[in-house]
């Protein structure tokens, strides 16, 4: 009777949880759009020169990538997840007010190291709790919710943002940021009491195994995907900048209509796709989610590159959700498989993270160099060309990480 | 289109170009809004270096003698100015000035379009075609052009060698007439 009561209590605190990591998800997707390229903007406003913006995003940059491993390896160490997801919530308001409150070049640089650094712990953590909460069997879909509600958040967040930066102003943008993040605490209740050793990769249960975090770092399976995630991300990051910058040149008035159109479709299909994408990988595998997400890139860059037609380049967006969804499950879906049960996943999701963020920034310098040489089309296929050679890597050298077997739900 | 005066904003803008290159000086500290309102002019920078006590105390060097008033109802920064169309619509942010050898300010290079910082393009517009309302409280800057003439001009990369900037419709030459 007791051991009943206490099952069924178990099963409506996993349940409230559940519910807690999609409130999350959706708050943390909110605030993140307010730290976008919009700091420019603000920044701008304020009177600061192309060169110091230019400067203090950069440091942003520098202090992500150089702070992914190690930050992963921090939130490995720490058992407590959802006290590392609180302070880096409260990280993120104190970062938001700093950028709001004066705009003075030291506010605005510690701004930046600190959410630059608190968005490399915040990942991991939130997707550590979700490999807990879900429990092995479960996982790729508890992926999927999150890439749902974080793409909802998203689309929220630029909605709102943007509109407040229309009709109040700038700064009222990060004021908005950093009183966003108090309801995002509100889910930690709900996710406080989760038994994190449950889940393996938390590495606090005594159950870290021989190899150290040297070896879980040059794994062949995590290695690759690493290599796979960074060759997807360096032919993706530029896309979207890119096709705005052409449509601000070749589309009237209504640019950026067009350009909003074409950030916040993505966002819908992510929301649409993401929980079947998750289910696919479950039944399927996770290479075959993998080429669907990869080969969109591609076929994408080779629209772009011959389409003028505002409309069809929308509709092409549709693609790049589908490509958004499939990595947002498949990243911490693969390094969940991979470095699971070494009590690594947080130091492997941030090599992985640093891999992606890699990419990201010379995709922008190579679209930039490419588009000013030889125009918008030729860069479009070269980033088409990334695509390709990202999905043939895939295809020939990424391993199936998926457990042989369907791992049974480790529940009494 | 009328031929307006050649001359935009009168002297406001003579007075916005020099606090200007002030503010480009201490490029990755001052903000416009840091920057006192006030004209240094030439000559008469001698400092008081002799008059300085031999203490120890550091004493802050008294302030030049030849200063002038800069009343912000008459003039103004332009650095990150909202810059609006003929028809009052929001166009882009002026993100810097260029000026020419002889110092007076020739283009300003406004980020234009794009949606929440995606997508915008820099073009180079002719000063002249600028008009400045220093007393209007949020600064704004009129410019004199169509935005389709804007949505054609190449994009302006600091450091490119063949640069170009749109300049007023009425002096363009016949080969790049802008048609209405």
């Amino acid at each position: 009777m007791a051991l009943a009561a206490r099952r069924n209590i178990r099963r409506l605190a996993e349940l409230s949880a559940d519910r807690g990591l999609d409130w999350l998800n959706l708050f943390v997707g909110n605030i993140q759009t307010g730290f976008g390229p919009y700091v420019a903007i603000y920044l701008t406003t304020s009177g600061w020169t192309e060169t110091s913006i230019g400067l203090a995003l950069s440091l942003g940059t520098v202090v992500a990538m150089v702070s992914q491993v190690p930050a992963g390896a921090l939130v490995d160490s720490i058992s407590n997840k959802t006290g590392v997801v609180l302070f880096s919530l409260l990280a993120f308001g104190t970062s938001a007010l700093l950028f709001a409150i004066q705009p003075v070049a030291l506010a605005v640089y510690v701004a930046e190291v600190i959410h630059s650094f608190s968005s490399c712990t915040l990942g991991p953590a939130i997707a550590a709790i979700s490999l807990a909460v879900a429990g092995p069997a479960m996982q790729g879909l508890r992926f999927g919710r999150n890439a749902r509600f974080a793409s909802i958040g998203n689309g929220i967040g630029a909605a709102l943002m943007g509109a407040v930066g229309y009709y109040v102003s700038e700064r009222a943008v990060f004021f908005l940021t950093a009183g966003l993040s108090l309801p995002a605490l509100l889910p930690l209740s709900r996710l406080a009491r989760i038994d994190y050793r449950r889940a393996a990769p938390c590495g606090n249960d005594g159950a870290k195994t021989a190899g150290g975090a040297g070896r879980m770092l040059r794994d062949r399976a995590l290695v690759t995907f690493a290599a796979c995630a960074m060759l997807f991300t360096l032919g993706n990051a530029a896309m979207l900048p890119l096709i705005g910058n052409a449509l601000t040149k070749t589309v009237g008035g209504e640019a950026s209509l067009v350009i909003a159109a074409c950030i916040v479709l993505p966002q819908l299909v992510v929301a649409a796709i993401s929980p079947a994408i998750g289910r696919l990988a479950e039944a399927n595998g996770r290479r075959s989610v993998l080429l669907l997400g990869f080969c969109t890139l591609p076929i994408r860059g080779l629209l772009f590159a011959a389409l003028t037609d505002p409309v069809l380049i929308v509709l092409v967006q549709i693609l790049d959700g589908v490509a958004a969804a499939c990595l947002g499950v498949m990243v911490p879906l693969v390094t969940s498989d991979v470095a699971g049960r070494s009590g690594h996943f947080n130091l492997s999701l941030g090599l992985v993270g640093l891999a992606m963020g890699i990419g990201a920034t010379l995709s922008t310098s190579l679209t930039g160099w490419v588009g000013d040489r030889y125009g918008h089309p030729v860069a479009f296929a070269c980033l088409a060309v990334i695509g390709i050679a990202a999905t043939v890597l895939v295809w020939t050298a990424m391993p199936e990480t998926r457990a042989t077997q369907p791992v049974p739900a480790p529940r009494e | 289109m009328t031929l307006v005066s050649r001359l935009p904003g009168s002297a406001s803008a003579v007075l916005a170009a020099p606090l200007l290159l002030l503010n480009a000086s201490s490029v990755s500290l001052a903000t416009a809004r840091d920057t006192p309102m006030i004209l240094l002019t030439q000559g008469n920078t001698t400092t008081h270096d002799g008059a300085a006590p031999s203490s120890a105390t550091p004493v802050a060097p008294p302030p030049p003698k030849n200063l002038e008033p800069l009343p912000p109802s008459k003039s103004t920064g332009v650095l990150g100015k909202k810059v609006v169309g003929p028809d009052g619509k929001e166009l882009g942010l002026v993100v810097d000035v260029v000026v020419a050898d002889d110092g007076l300010p020739r283009a300003a290079v406004i980020d234009f379009g794009g949606f929440l910082g995606v997508g915008s393009r820099k073009i180079a517009v002719d000063w002249r075609l600028l008009r400045f309302a220093p007393a209007r409280p949020d600064g704004q800057v009129l410019l004199t052009l169509g935005r389709a003439e804007i949505q054609a001009a190449p994009e302006y990369k600091p450091d490119a060698a063949a640069d170009q900037m749109v300049g007023p419709p009425w002096e363009a030459p016949p080969s790049t007439a802008v048609h209405k």
